[in-house]
């Protein structure tokens, strides 16, 4: 391996070695294969069209947004089919990484202090694959949300065909769904980009260094050098 | 309707700051319906197309003299023949089924498009087109189920209460053309004296549970309905208690403010995070290959 020499980022070889996920290339490890980024990328522009155009029905405070897409009315057009091309993405997404995203014993307590502890950079779990807990979290949460979203959506996209009550309960299933969603996508993007660099490099190229993987996903790490993620696909 | 910016607007939808100029003061309006003396000759459904302009439609058969199973986009006024079998035989509780004209609108409670909804001065509630997105949140804030989506236009449309006719003087045109005078226009408080009236003398005539509906869950109705059988209002399909759904006020008031701010909230907790720790970086890695393996 041509050690010190940085890696071009054209280089053709190089790209074309990304299509394979868990694999080194030159100096860097491919993490997410193209098809990967694309279902990924299709999640995340369906997501937004939905939140700009829906954000503004959903409360005047976010009334500016309409401009986006020219007007409220063209908002509330776009949102229920936006919608249905959200879950269908979600969907994809969700079958193309379940198999990485199995739930490990010790995923419950990232729901309480070991979240904070991971934001404060105090843990030194050497123990973390190629998604850690909280990630693991956010794709059961993100499934269990697209189709909660969806089915209160339906009935508030046809609202005459169910009864009264169920209707309420399907506006309120819909805000609470997307309230979470939203401040979960919030750090979901924080930490993607600003509050841990290289990240969003494995969702644009594909690849992170060797030095990110050894310390975000240790075991991971350990796993593709040793070739052993490879062995077990 | 575009009679809008001449009216005194006393509530408008999805407004943050009021809508209320409080230049002008005019009295609260209201419909009187006396169900006990209608006749049934559907003369105010007539009068309600042809002054509103709308297409006509086709009639559709249920089993009694009613024009329409329910209310319609294109039919905003609709006698409902409710039958029932007293022992003096078949009776008609016949009523006008309309908007009610809420004091406390569920509709315009629900509604998130800024201006699509409005309360006149008067109490009128109307749908203003040009604001209206049809995004159906009227229909689950009802409580008498009465906007409906207009397939063609993609807006919600019902009973304007004939705000036309009525910001120049004019009774509504149901009013008008009513020949039993079971149909009565004025000032709210003339007309719940004038339904006062009435019940008492249908209670000195029998019909003791006599009411005049006027319901306290919406904090009264721009629409007052003299029932003979008040202990029922089930009979006249109108609701016993209607008020604005709880859960509506709940999300629309409370909720969705309290979203907005746990969004902010979460913007400004990745900002002080960024502030406070600042990124998690790779460090003392200077050249990309030294003793990596041991994680």
């Amino acid at each position: 391996m041509s050690a010190a020499r940085p890696q071009r980022p054209f280089d053709t070889a190089v790209v074309a070695a990304r299509d394979r996920e868990n694999v080194i290339v030159g100096n860097e490890i491919v993490r997410h294969r193209l098809v990967s980024r694309v279902i990924h990328w299709s999640v995340a522009v369906t997501f937004f069209v939905c939140v700009f155009t829906g954000m503004p029905i959903w409360t005047p405070v976010f009334g500016w947004m309409a401009h986006l897409f020219g007007g409220l009315t063209v908002c509330r057009l776009l949102h229920p089919w936006a919608g249905v091309a959200f879950f269908l993405a979600s969907g994809i997404m969700f079958v193309h990484w379940i198999g990485d995203m199995r739930l490990e014993p010790g995923d419950r307590e990232w729901l309480g202090p070991k979240a904070f502890a991971y934001m404060r950079y105090e843990t030194e779990d050497t123990d973390i694959g190629k998604y850690n807990g909280g990630q693991r979290l956010f794709f059961w949460a993100a499934g269990l949300g697209a189709i909660g979203l969806l089915l209160s959506g339906l009935l508030m996209w046809f609202p005459r065909a169910f009864p009264p009550l169920l209707l309420e309960f399907a506006y309120l299933i819909h805000d609470v769904t997307f309230i979470l969603f939203a401040v979960a996508i919030v750090f979901h993007i924080y930490l993607g980009t600003a509050a841990e660099p290289g990240t969003f490099g494995s969702m644009v190229r594909g690849t992170v260094t060797r030095e990110w993987a050894r310390l975000h996903h240790p075991r991971w790490y350990r796993d593709v050098i040793s070739g052993e993620e490879d062995r077990r696909r | 309707m575009s009679v809008q910016q001449n009216l005194e607007i006393r509530r408008s939808s999805a407004s943050v700051w009021g809508s209320q100029s409080g230049m002008r003061s005019v009295p609260t309006v209201s419909k009187y319906i006396d169900t006990t003396t209608c006749i049934g000759c559907k003369a105010c459904e007539a009068a309600c197309i042809e002054w509103n302009d709308l297409r006509h439609i086709a009639t559709e058969q249920t089993g009694t003299y009613q024009t329409l199973p329910t209310l319609h986009a294109e039919y905003w006024n609709l006698i409902r023949f409710n039958e029932r079998d007293f022992d003096g035989g078949l009776v008609w509780l016949m009523r006008k089924d309309q908007c009610m004209h809420c004091e406390e609108p569920g509709c315009l409670a629900a509604c998130p498009a800024p201006g699509a909804i409005v309360q006149y001065a008067n109490g009128i509630v109307d749908v203003n087109p040009d604001q209206c997105i049809g995004c159906k949140y009227c229909e689950t804030g009802c409580p008498f189920d009465v906007p409906r989506f207009h397939q063609t236009t993609g807006k919600m449309a019902k009973c304007t209460l004939c705000v036309d006719r009525v910001s120049v003087g004019l009774e509504p045109a149901c009013i008008k053309a009513c020949p039993t005078g079971c149909l009565q226009f004025g000032t709210k408080d003339d007309m719940v004296a004038l339904g006062a009236r009435r019940v008492e003398q249908l209670k000195s005539n029998g019909f003791t549970n006599a009411l005049l509906y006027n319901p306290e869950g919406v904090h009264g109705t721009g629409v007052v309905t003299v029932l003979a059988h008040g202990d029922h209002p089930e009979w006249y399909q109108l609701p016993r208690d209607p008020h604005v759904p709880i859960l509506v006020r709940f999300w629309k008031s409370f909720l969705r403010p309290l979203g907005a701010i746990a969004i902010f909230g979460a913007v400004i907790g990745a900002l002080t995070h960024y502030t406070k720790f600042g990124p998690k970086e790779v460090r003392g890695v200077d050249a990309p290959d030294r003793n990596l393996p041991d994680a």
